[in-house]
């Protein structure tokens, strides 16, 4: 999951959350905040009555009767004067039933003992449950609609900013990460922004990516060079052993050892040769701009290489689709790619064996070539190593340098093209390259 | 013919005109820009064999001032620097040849005999290989007037093989000229021997070819 979808997730659901414990939550809390008011409420009552009694005198109230009452006319709130018995009472708040009119109704009530010119009184000052009740309700309906109404603003506000934030990081991932071909050959910008851990992110691929293309084309030069250098020495040598070989009257044996001369030389010279030709392949050299018809080219090179076939019998098949062509490739690199292949396929094939080219076409508008023999195959362990440079899966006599496939790899990455390779040991390898629908020109 | 070699490497240049001069060509030597030109005015050339990383001047730099200079020579590029773009500039400027270092001697001078035989037209074309006649241009092995059917490698084999007679020749040597710089070694040079074989078994059903000489562990020689 991205780490975009991961927050917008967990945004989402924490802020619900907060919503449902607060849903949960609100009746109590509103219950205890009016409960609370309600008893500062009526000591406030308490004070009035209490300052009109020491203004007006507690017998301004009686009357002369024994007792005061009085209440609104809905009896939502009542006030008390009655003579105190003999034990005191002190201050109390409580929620209990008392009569009113004819009705009984359910008063939250404020006790005080008065005193007075001759005896004790108590006051006591009341207010109906109901009416704090009505409060209640309506109090935690408008606190619940406020409450959605920021929760829903604030989702909106976090998943803006967290989109505003992230994107340096989604940028850093799309230009840096996905589609970056090694050796990373374009060069490449820093990414606005503000946050520093992506900027440290940012630069540090970059200059990774740098290092890495440094250090490939230190080597890619390298290679260039080298092999430059050793051609001029290679020829010269060369040239002597040739003028060496024609001179008259040598004896066999040295006859022979020219010869043998001739062939390390030669060995020597096609390294090198090999070594300069994938240097220039990567050095992008070679032009892309031919069209081949595949089976025409596979045609061809049957032609170059018929003799073989035939002397160790192999049986050749070309089932590619007659009319495929691929635009965007170098002719002769294409040519030598399947060469090489097709060579190897006859070099490590049995007596009477086959060779098998075919193609298919997938859906999503790649095509695939898929050269497959009936040869000695290659070890599992020898797979993954066959393109490197040097590295010979162990048979031959030591002969072999590596390069053929090593140059194939360079002409398929050179293309834009995949090579993959599976094998059987014993029964064969199959070799698939896979051309992409579009080719990078 | 006159050939002028132009290589600044001093041992190249020396072992290019020893060999040559074995095949009767007449060789001077320049080893740089300068001493070419010089040699260039005083004498009319055949051939310029033209090294492009001269100290002086750049080799093709050189070949389009100098095509106007030598209009009757041929011109075949030697270089180390085997660009392709060199080449086709090569080609464009009207050299006749390009050949990349390492290249062989025997190399060399086969394709200094193509240039001259497409230049001189079908006149010396056809030779005479004890009772059979080839005829190079046409590319035909004829026995009495009757042809023999050679496939396209074995007769690039026994013509490179004829325009090299009384030298011995390695497989190795053989099988670059036939498969080009790419060749394979022991591999492609075991092929040599199947080829060989087939001349042989080809030819000798009309007259005996023992003039085809194996040289044991080393290659072949067409002895006239």
């Amino acid at each position: 999951m991205k780490l975009l979808s991961k927050l917008t997730l967990f945004i989402t659901l924490s802020k619900l959350l907060i919503v449902v414990l607060f849903v949960l939550l609100l009746p109590s809390l509103v219950g205890y905040v009016s409960f609370q008011y309600s008893n500062y409420y009526l000591q406030q009552q308490k004070q009035k009555v209490l300052s009109e009694i020491k203004h007006n005198g507690i017998d301004y109230y009686l009357q002369g009767d024994s007792a005061y009452a009085s209440y609104t006319m809905l009896k939502e709130e009542y006030i008390s004067i009655l003579p105190a018995e003999n034990n005191r009472v002190r201050d109390t708040i409580e929620t209990s039933k008392r009569v009113v009119g004819e009705d009984t109704l359910t008063y939250r009530i404020l006790t005080h003992e008065l005193t007075g010119t001759h005896k004790n009184y108590i006051l006591e000052i009341g207010k109906t449950t109901s009416t704090i009740g009505e409060y209640n309700n309506l109090l935690q309906r408008f606190t619940l609609y406020v409450l959605i109404g920021l929760i829903a603003l604030s989702i909106v506000v976090d998943l803006i900013y967290t989109n505003i934030l992230i994107r340096p990081l989604t940028k850093i991932v799309k230009t840096k990460l996905l589609n970056r071909k090694f050796p990373f050959k374009e060069p490449l910008s820093p990414i606005k922004t503000s946050t520093t851990d992506f900027q440290i992110l940012d630069l540090s691929l970059i200059d990774l990516m740098e290092k890495i293309h440094e250090a490939f084309d230190k080597e890619r030069e390298f290679t260039s060079n080298a092999s430059h250098e050793l051609m001029t020495p290679i020829s010269i040598l060369q040239s002597n052993v040739e003028n060496l070989m024609m001179e008259e009257d040598i004896s066999d044996e040295m006859q022979d050892k020219i010869s043998a001369m001739m062939r390390t030389l030669n060995r020597l010279k096609k390294i090198v040769n090999s070594l300069l030709y994938i240097s220039r392949i990567e050095n992008d050299q070679f032009v892309k701009s031919d069209t081949v018809n595949v089976h025409e080219l596979i045609t061809e090179m049957m032609e170059e290489l018929s003799d073989r076939l035939e002397t160790k019998s192999i049986q050749f098949t070309n089932a590619v689709s007659k009319n495929v062509k691929i635009e965007h490739v170098n002719h002769d690199l294409f040519f030598q790619m399947l060469y090489n292949l097709v060579n190897n396929a006859i070099r490590y094939n049995k007596e009477s064996g086959s060779i098998n080219i075919s193609d298919k076409h997938l859906p999503d508008n790649t095509y695939q070539l898929m050269i497959k023999d009936t040869g000695i195959g290659i070890k599992e362990e020898e797979l993954a190593t066959i393109f490197d440079r040097f590295k010979k899966s162990g048979k031959e006599k030591g002969e072999g340098f590596g390069l053929g496939l090593s140059i194939v790899k360079s002409i398929t990455s050179f293309h834009g093209f995949t090579i993959e390779v599976s094998s059987e040991y014993g029964k064969g390898t199959v070799f698939t390259i896979t051309v992409p629908a579009y080719l990078p020109v | 013919m006159k050939t002028l070699i132009i290589e600044d490497e001093r041992s190249l240049a020396r072992e290019i005109k020893l060999f040559l001069e074995k095949a009767f060509y007449l060789c001077d030597t320049a080893y740089n820009a300068v001493e070419a030109k010089m040699l260039m005015i005083d004498n009319e050339y055949d051939f310029i064999l033209l090294d492009l990383g001269l100290p002086d001047k750049d080799g093709l730099e050189l070949l389009n001032e100098t095509k106007k200079m030598c209009p009757g020579a041929s011109y075949i590029i030697l270089t180390a620097r085997g660009d392709l773009e060199d080449r086709i500039k090569g080609l464009d400027l009207g050299a006749d040849d390009y050949l990349p270092k390492p290249f062989s001697l025997l190399e060399l001078q086969s394709r200094m005999q193509a240039i001259s035989r497409r230049k001189s037209g079908n006149n010396d074309s056809v030779m005479q290989l004890g009772d059979f006649s080839i005829d190079l241009n046409k590319r035909s092995v004829c026995f009495e007037e009757k042809e023999i059917e050679l496939s396209r490698k074995e007769f690039d084999l026994l013509s490179y093989m004829i325009l090299h007679k009384n030298r011995p020749l390695t497989r190795l040597q053989l099988s670059e000229h036939i498969w080009g710089n790419f060749s394979d070694d022991d591999y492609d040079s075991n092929f040599i021997d199947v080829h060989i074989k087939n001349i042989r078994k080809k030819m000798s059903a009309h007259a005996p070819v023992d003039w085809l000489q194996t040289l044991r562990g080393i290659g072949y020689k067409i002895k006239i």
